[in-house]
């Protein structure tokens, strides 16, 4: 048996958690049972049942450590069904960090009970094998890119070897987008990338792991923005994938090992730029992941304070008002850990109606879960595809974009376009910023 | 998330199974634990099981069942009660309706809609706001809390000052009786039917006459329009003459709400602050609508008042956003204490106006004397107060304290000639203090009407009277189990 699941020699336990970093007394003390979080919650909104509510999990994460439950698959259910969200923040009267625990909880759940079977291999194979490489990354990019171009795309398609796909992976396959070039690639021999015109900032840029091989064209927009207002921008080679479907899983201790490596390759940086919410959201709470470790709590602290998301940095540092018209009608997704995680929910909105001839259209419930929860999708495939159909049910008919900040939600939303026989381009809110840039420029690009 | 079938041979749970389905119930120790206590959360207890009924017909089956099998039962909306009448005291079988939460129709001519149970309090509103409608009654946990727990516990909120609490605007109840017999109480919404007013009697009944399953519920025109105030005072006499002063001027506010020193540090500490001044005593939060016409001048006698009695600041919102952000601040408080204080125990007594700043001195006197601290957030209008006990269940004794200076808080109502519950019902909480206000003789009058609707007092048995209650009762109990 691996030594790591022996929680023998462990003593930083807390009631019926016995590993070390257990979830956070300091964190439920806060909750008072009132219920105000229920209806925020889209899995409390599918089930109805409370085990399922950020009420619930927390009187559940409380019990284990009053020593009333185990850590068992039978509390493991509650916690992993959680999308973490974070609506339920959003919502608390008191300002419980739910999420929080939930990921503190994981922690627990995956020491005594390590996954096997399908949401095993997923995990092991993308979460340890793949994610944390960034060649690793880059040569699925490339083979990706190859399964595109060479045709071997349509032969799956036609032959019907789609058909032994599981289900939501057909879906995933379908919306697929094209890969381009890696930023990491692209600029690997550029020590920084010249600010276009005066020079007012420095900043360096998180490429994400995702991001960077299945939305290059993003990282490049981001890029052309952040230049074209005066910024310099370094990309660390050293940095990696930031953890954050790490800690969601339950991994905490790979989380720490990513958030070193990050903390490292930036502690030269003025500003950490981020264009994932995900991962933004991830930086500003890597303190908590050492909470057991004052030495590098220090670093984090420090590190996590030069965090900021792409939108809110050029809406706080001032940016050139495209000029050009983009006549388009746009929708605006909240992706949950802009809004909920990092209370990002005006700034991208004032990006994106400061472009000349977008015409925003408001989405109810803008700020709802897609369901993409980062690989939630891929492990809850039934609660992900339920959570996404109230979605899509508040897409408006008639928009011909929707914009969000976060590539799990695009890669989501696309499906829920396909799927739903819905016609909506999905995009990312810099890039339609770029797109005003360049045709104001005389460049035509996207559609 | 999905199990493949049941793990048990419970025979009950397996037989409730067949009525909602094997997805539809609950019978896990980690399942149940989330539902064993409400928003009142002193006492805890798990239930049997936890079956969730899509209609009618499958809460009907399921209380026959239950009524059958002698097995205790009680229904559940939301859990936000903060009484304890959800709280499966016997080991029940919950009856959870939130699954029911559709609404059936909305009579825009006739201003009802008809709604089943599980549906959420706010829902309505939102619903047909754009038509310019809204349903009145708005307990401050309206965002998560469901109509048919409304009904159970009578709720109350803000604005029913001038509107009245949920009796006022319920029309017709579909209701599963005890034996699981469906009945229906005017259910095409006609008002005042002659009889025997059993809309009333059920309304406010805490679930121990019947289980609602669907809802004629009257709605109401947006008003006109609308003007908040808030008023800060640097004393808790003047801020409660003004309530008196308002009421007494012949204005009827919408809603005139109050927060002590404690509450206002609490709800600027937590989530939905609005920037209170930290060292005033108390804050008046007072909303007046109707016809256009009218209300600048109601408005110019509020702030005339406010002056008078020696205000330290009073402004009139500027726009929606800020009004919303006041009721925010005000609507979440309960929640906030969370940010002060592990625990909290809120109390409901109501007394008459011209008593509040006598009784906010008692209230005072009992914080100084248990070592707790109470804050006080309330109805001020309608002397509905809600003193806020603040505790920490876990050091030894708190409970206990907390739990006396409740009870103490609602004695010292009681005495002043008011009541212990204005809104949030009896439940376990209050069940000792309805001797504050209630004689035995009394008390079994009304044990005497559950019993001709619950004779056999399997659904939320123990709650809303005092247990054990007259030796008859614990009697004919015994004498009922023998006979079983």
């Amino acid at each position: 048996m691996d030594v790591k699941n022996d929680p023998s020699c462990q003593i930083k336990g807390l009631g019926n958690y016995l590993w070390s970093d257990p979830p956070d007394a300091g964190k439920w003390a806060d909750c008072v049972h009132c219920g105000l979080c229920l209806e925020a919650c889209p899995t409390y909104e599918q089930t109805g049942q409370e085990q399922h509510s950020p009420r619930g999990r927390v009187h559940l994460i409380k019990s284990v450590a009053e020593g009333k439950l185990v850590v068992d698959e039978n509390f493991a259910d509650p916690v992993f069904v959680c999308l973490d969200c974070r609506a339920c923040t959003t919502a608390c009267p008191a300002d419980v960090d739910v999420g929080g625990l939930i990921e503190e909880a994981r922690g627990q759940v995956r020491q005594a009970m390590p996954l096997t079977g399908w949401k095993g291999a997923v995990s092991k194979t993308f979460l340890e094998g793949i994610f944390p490489h960034q060649n690793r990354l880059n040569s699925l990019g490339s083979l990706l890119k190859f399964y595109q171009k060479s045709g071997m795309q349509k032969v799956v398609r036609k032959t019907g070897l789609i058909n032994i796909m599981p289900k939501h992976l057909v879906e995933m396959e379908s919306i697929m987008p094209e890969i381009g070039t890696p930023v990491q690639k692209k600029y690997k021999d550029q020590e920084v990338i010249k600010a276009k015109g005066e020079t007012k900032h420095e900043v360096s840029m998180l490429t994400g792991c995702i991001m960077d091989v299945m939305f290059s064209d993003i990282n490049e927009s981001t890029i052309n923005v952040l230049t074209r207002n005066g910024n310099n921008v370094t990309i660390p080679k050293n940095q990696t994938c930031c953890g954050a479907l790490h800690v969601h899983a339950g991994d905490r201790e790979t989380g720490r090992e990513l958030a070193k490596r990050n903390i490292e390759a930036f502690k030269d940086a003025e500003k950490v730029i981020t264009n994932a919410a995900g991962c933004g959201c991830m930086l500003k709470e890597y303190p908590e992941l050492f909470r057991e470790d004052p030495e590098w709590h220090e670093k984090a602290e420090e590190f996590s304070k030069k965090v900021e998301d792409v939108s809110k940095y050029l809406y706080d540092t001032g940016y050139e008002k495209p000029k050009a018209e983009l006549n388009k009608r746009i929708t605006y997704h909240d992706a949950c850990h802009l809004a909920h995680g990092q209370g990002i929910r005006e700034e991208p909105r004032d990006l994106l109606i400061n472009i000349p001839g977008v015409e925003m259209v408001h989405m109810p419930n803008s700020d709802r879960c897609c369901g993409s929860a980062g690989i939630y999708n891929i492990t809850n495939p039934e609660m992900a595809g339920a959570v996404l159909e109230s979605k899509m049910e508040n897409v408006p008919d008639d928009v011909e974009m929707i914009s969000m900040g976060n590539p799990g939600c695009m890669l989501q939303m696309a499906i829920g376009v396909e799927k739903y026989g819905r016609n909506q381009k999905i995009v990312h809110t810099v890039q339609l910023l770029d797109w005003a840039y360049q045709k104001e420029d005389g460049k035509e690009r996207g559609k | 998330m999905a199990k493949k079938g049941l793990q048990t041979t419970d025979k009950d749970i397996i037989n409730l199974s067949k009525i909602v389905g094997e997805k539809s119930i609950l019978y896990k120790q980690p399942d149940l634990l989330a539902y064993d206590c409400d928003g009142f959360t002193i006492h805890k207890h798990l239930p049997k099981a936890v079956v969730f009924p899509n209609t009618t017909e499958e809460v009907a089956e399921i209380v026959k069942y239950c009524d059958a099998n002698h097995l205790p039962f009680l229904a559940r909306g939301a859990g936000t009660g903060l009484s304890g009448g959800a709280i499966p005291l016997n080991g029940e079988v919950i009856i959870s309706l939130v699954k029911m939460k559709r609404l059936l129709s909305v009579d825009l001519e006739n201003r009802r809609a008809v709604v089943e149970p599980g549906f959420v309090n706010l829902k309505l509103t939102n619903s047909i706001s754009n038509k310019g409608y809204y349903y009145a009654p708005d307990p401050s946990s309206q965002y998560a809390c469901t109509i048919g727990g409304n009904v159970a516990e009578n709720a109350g909120g803000a604005h029913c000052l001038k509107y009245g609490v949920t009796t006022n605007h319920i029309l017709g109840l579909e209701v599963v009786m005890p034996n699981g017999e469906i009945i229906e109480i005017s259910t095409n919404g006609v008002p005042d039917a002659p009889g025997y007013d059993l809309l009333g009697l059920l309304t406010g009944s805490e679930g121990t006459l019947g289980i609602v399953t669907k809802i004629t519920v009257r709605i109401l025109k947006n008003p006109e329009a609308k003007q908040t105030v808030l008023a800060y005072f640097d004393n808790v006499a003047d801020g409660s003459q003004v309530v008196s002063d308002i009421v007494s001027s012949g204005i009827v506010p919408a809603a005139l709400e109050m927060m002590d020193k404690t509450a206002i540090e609490g709800v600027e500490a937590a989530a939905f602050p609005v920037g209170h001044p930290k060292d005033i005593e108390a804050l008046l939060l007072i909303e007046v609508d109707g016809i256009s016409a009218g209300i600048e001048e109601q408005i110019n006698q509020i702030l005339e008042v406010c002056n008078k009695r020696n205000v330290r600041e009073v402004k009139v919102a500027q726009s929606e956003e800020e009004r919303g952000r006041w009721w925010a601040n005000r609507k979440t408080g309960f929640g906030a204490m969370g940010a002060i204080s592990p625990d909290y125990l809120v109390q409901d007594g109501v007394i008459p106006r011209s008593k509040l700043p006598e009784v906010l001195a008692k209230i005072n006197k009992i914080s100084d004397d248990s070592g707790l601290r109470i804050a006080n957030i309330f109805h001020a209008g309608d002397g509905n107060l809600h003193p806020l006990v603040l505790f920490d269940a876990g050091k030894p004794g708190e409970i206990e304290k907390a739990l006396e200076a409740g009870s103490a808080c609602l004695q010292v109502c009681a005495d002043v000639g008011g009541t212990i519950t204005g809104e949030h019902g009896v439940g376990i909480e209050k069940r000792e203090e309805m001797r504050f206000v209630f004689t035995d003789r009394e008390i079994m009058a009304q044990t005497d009407i559950r019993e001709v609707f619950n004779p056999k007092n399997l659904l939320n048995a123990g709650k809303l009277f005092p247990t054990p209650g007259r030796c008859a009762e614990v009697k004919k109990e015994l004498k009922e189990a023998k006979t079983s």
